[in-house]
């Protein structure tokens, strides 16, 4: 089963072509661009197919990253996978940072994955010493997520991991890792292994949409008589 | 003779999500196959105006399944469309990617052409598909983002000449709804009691009156609309209906004069060349009826043939990017990389003098 996988959630703009029955990577293109991910997505895309030797009809399995990241970033992967699955007739699913995350550490005890979410927050998820998911994904201040790791024993894996360990309880845990973006290659694999859902993948936000609605902008109207 | 070519449209530059399939003939007609149009009006309502983050949030949930819909009422397959047409720009950022990055799948699965389509082409080419105008022709666009008035020569030879120097129109009517406690969105809702209203209760101005340049201007009426009303607040049911009233009948005295001037112009350029030339009218304002019985008047005056698509066809819709694709397609205009870029700004016509901000991202209006 030939399987594409991409993540622009980040700073990464990420393609990897693998084969799920011989365990192989086939072809995969990262480039380190921060931004314009919208532009540089389908040449990238392109690059890891042609490195693989494979076209686009070849494809039986679409892996996209939902995140959480940049909301931008995150929705220039999820529409242009989505638009490939209708076009393909192809299977697909969404992995969050964290699944993806959680691959490239090894097992063996548990593991807090911390995203850097900016406004002094960190999205983040408990995964147990199997590499299994303890809790939901959530977004925690710095403080919160220390106390987390505290209590679950857990070493602190991703991109806000300092930010964790540098907290007034966090002064004994150990950073396993500060990486900001997974390996594609264990997006690829997640992807191949975890069975498709009902519905079409969605970003995940972690925060809602900034916005507040708007009340007292409207002048005063009079009473209507009883 | 060209052949037929049978495109997909792809429409996500504000609040509406929309797909379409049009077929273009040889002979230069259109036929509309599949307009699919999901407006997020409520998603905003709270907000009282478009919030760009849920707007983008909106499109990219819905937008794969109302292409699918597009296509199967369309009755085609992928593989049967000659191109894929999405809008690029100009509008919100975040949508215009999820439409983009869509249209740019569809493409590259598919080994299609794409066509990165500006939103204001789609607008100014609509009414060749519903119409069959030839060029040349003027194009007032009035909507919640713009207001230009557009003189159309052909397909990508665009003179804007005149442009909102502030609000655009959409804008003034649905900050006047706000101001006096209307739902969202306000256009209709201050229709509706202008009706009821008197207008000329309230003295309001008509902004840039008697100036020789074609721009618009509706800044200044928005703050006399405050002003009158916050002078007589609390307001009644009554009071809201003259407001409207005036406020409306401020509008159309503005457009009467401002829109003569550009007919006047196009007239002594193009006069001897057509007997009755066409004025174009497009946007979500154009759906006021009190707006269209002031335009299509002043064209009757002036020998102007007064041409309104479908309301549908008018506010945003996929079928004027599909058409926009065949028209560049037809005249062998070559599709777009796959690496073009959406733009929030971008000018139909790019030698237009910017006449308010100019940033990296180009000219805002």
């Amino acid at each position: 089963m030939i399987t594409l996988a991409i993540d622009t959630s980040a700073r990464l703009c990420a393609a990897c072509v693998y084969d799920a029955a011989n365990s192989a990577v086939l072809g995969r293109a990262v480039e380190d661009i921060g931004r314009g991910h919208a532009e540089r997505l389908f040449p990238v895309i392109g690059a890891a197919l042609h490195e693989a030797g494979v076209s686009y009809r070849d494809l039986r399995r679409l892996g996209v990253s939902v995140g959480p990241g940049s909301f931008t970033g995150v929705r220039v992967g999820v529409s242009a996978m989505r638009g490939l699955a209708l076009a393909l007739s192809c299977p697909i699913v969404g992995i969050t940072a964290f699944e993806a995350l959680i691959l490239d550490v090894p097992k063996g005890r548990p593991v807090l994955i911390i995203q850097d979410a900016r406004r002094g927050e960190v999205f983040v998820q408990l995964f147990d010493d199997e590499g299994r998911a303890a809790n939901a994904p959530a977004a925690l201040s710095f403080e919160a997520a220390a106390a987390l790791a505290q209590s679950a024993g857990a070493g602190l894996y991703g991109s806000g991991a300092p930010l964790v360990a540098d907290t007034a309880n966090g002064a004994d845990l150990e950073i396993l890792g500060d990486v900001a973006a997974a390996d594609i290659a264990s997006y690829a694999r997640c992807a191949a292994s975890k069975p498709p859902a009902g519905e079409a993948p969605k970003p995940l936000y972690l925060r809602a949409a900034d916005a507040k609605p708007q009340a007292g902008f409207a002048l005063p109207r009079k009473v209507p008589a009883p | 003779m060209d052949t037929a070519t049978c495109i997909l449209g792809i429409e996500t530059s504000c609040d509406e999500t929309a797909a379409a399939v049009v077929r273009r003939h040889g002979d230069g007609s259109g036929e509309i196959l599949s307009d699919i149009v999901f407006s997020q009006l409520d998603e905003h309502a709270a907000y009282g105006g478009v919030v760009p983050e849920i707007a983008a949030r909106a499109h990219v949930e819905r937008l794969d399944g109302l292409v699918e819909k597009a296509l199967g009422d369309a009755g085609v397959e992928l593989g049967d469309l000659d191109a894929i047409a999405a809008t690029a720009g100009p509008g919100l950022i975040g949508g215009l990617i999820v439409g983009l990055m869509t249209a740019k799948a569809l493409a590259a699965a598919g080994a299609k052409p794409l066509y990165a389509i500006n939103h204001l082409e789609g607008h100014a080419l609509t009414a060749r598909l519903t119409d069959g105008l030839e060029f040349p022709y003027l194009l007032l666009l009035v909507s919640g983002g713009h207001t230009q008035m557009i003189l159309v020569r052909g397909v990508g030879d665009y003179q804007r000449w005149g442009t909102t120097i502030d609000d655009a129109l959409g804008e003034a009517f649905d900050k006047t709804a706000k101001l006096l406690g209307l739902p969202y969105p306000g256009g209709p809702e201050v229709e509706r009691a202008a009706a009821r209203g008197d207008a000329t209760r309230f003295d309001l101005p008509t902004p840039l009156r008697g100036e020789k340049r074609l721009d618009f201007s509706f800044s200044g009426l928005k703050t006399a609309v405050r002003q009158a009303a916050q002078e007589i607040a609390p307001l009644s049911d009554k009071d809201i209906a003259d407001i409207c009233a005036s406020f409306q009948g401020a509008i159309t005295a503005t457009l009467r004069e401002r829109v003569g001037r550009s007919l006047d112009r196009f007239a002594g350029i193009y006069g001897g060349e057509r007997a009755d030339p066409p004025l174009v009218v497009a946007g979500g304002v154009a759906a006021n009826s009190a707006i269209r019985a002031c335009l299509k008047d002043l064209c009757g005056e002036r020998g102007f043939r007064f041409v309104a698509p479908p309301l549908q066809l008018c506010t945003d819709n996929g079928a004027m990017i599909a058409w926009a694709g065949a028209e560049r397609m037809a005249r062998g205009i070559g599709g777009d990389r796959l690496d073009v870029a959406p733009r929030s700004r971008w000018p139909l016509d790019e030698n237009a003098v910017a006449r308010v901000g100019h940033g990296k991202r180009g000219a805002k209006a």
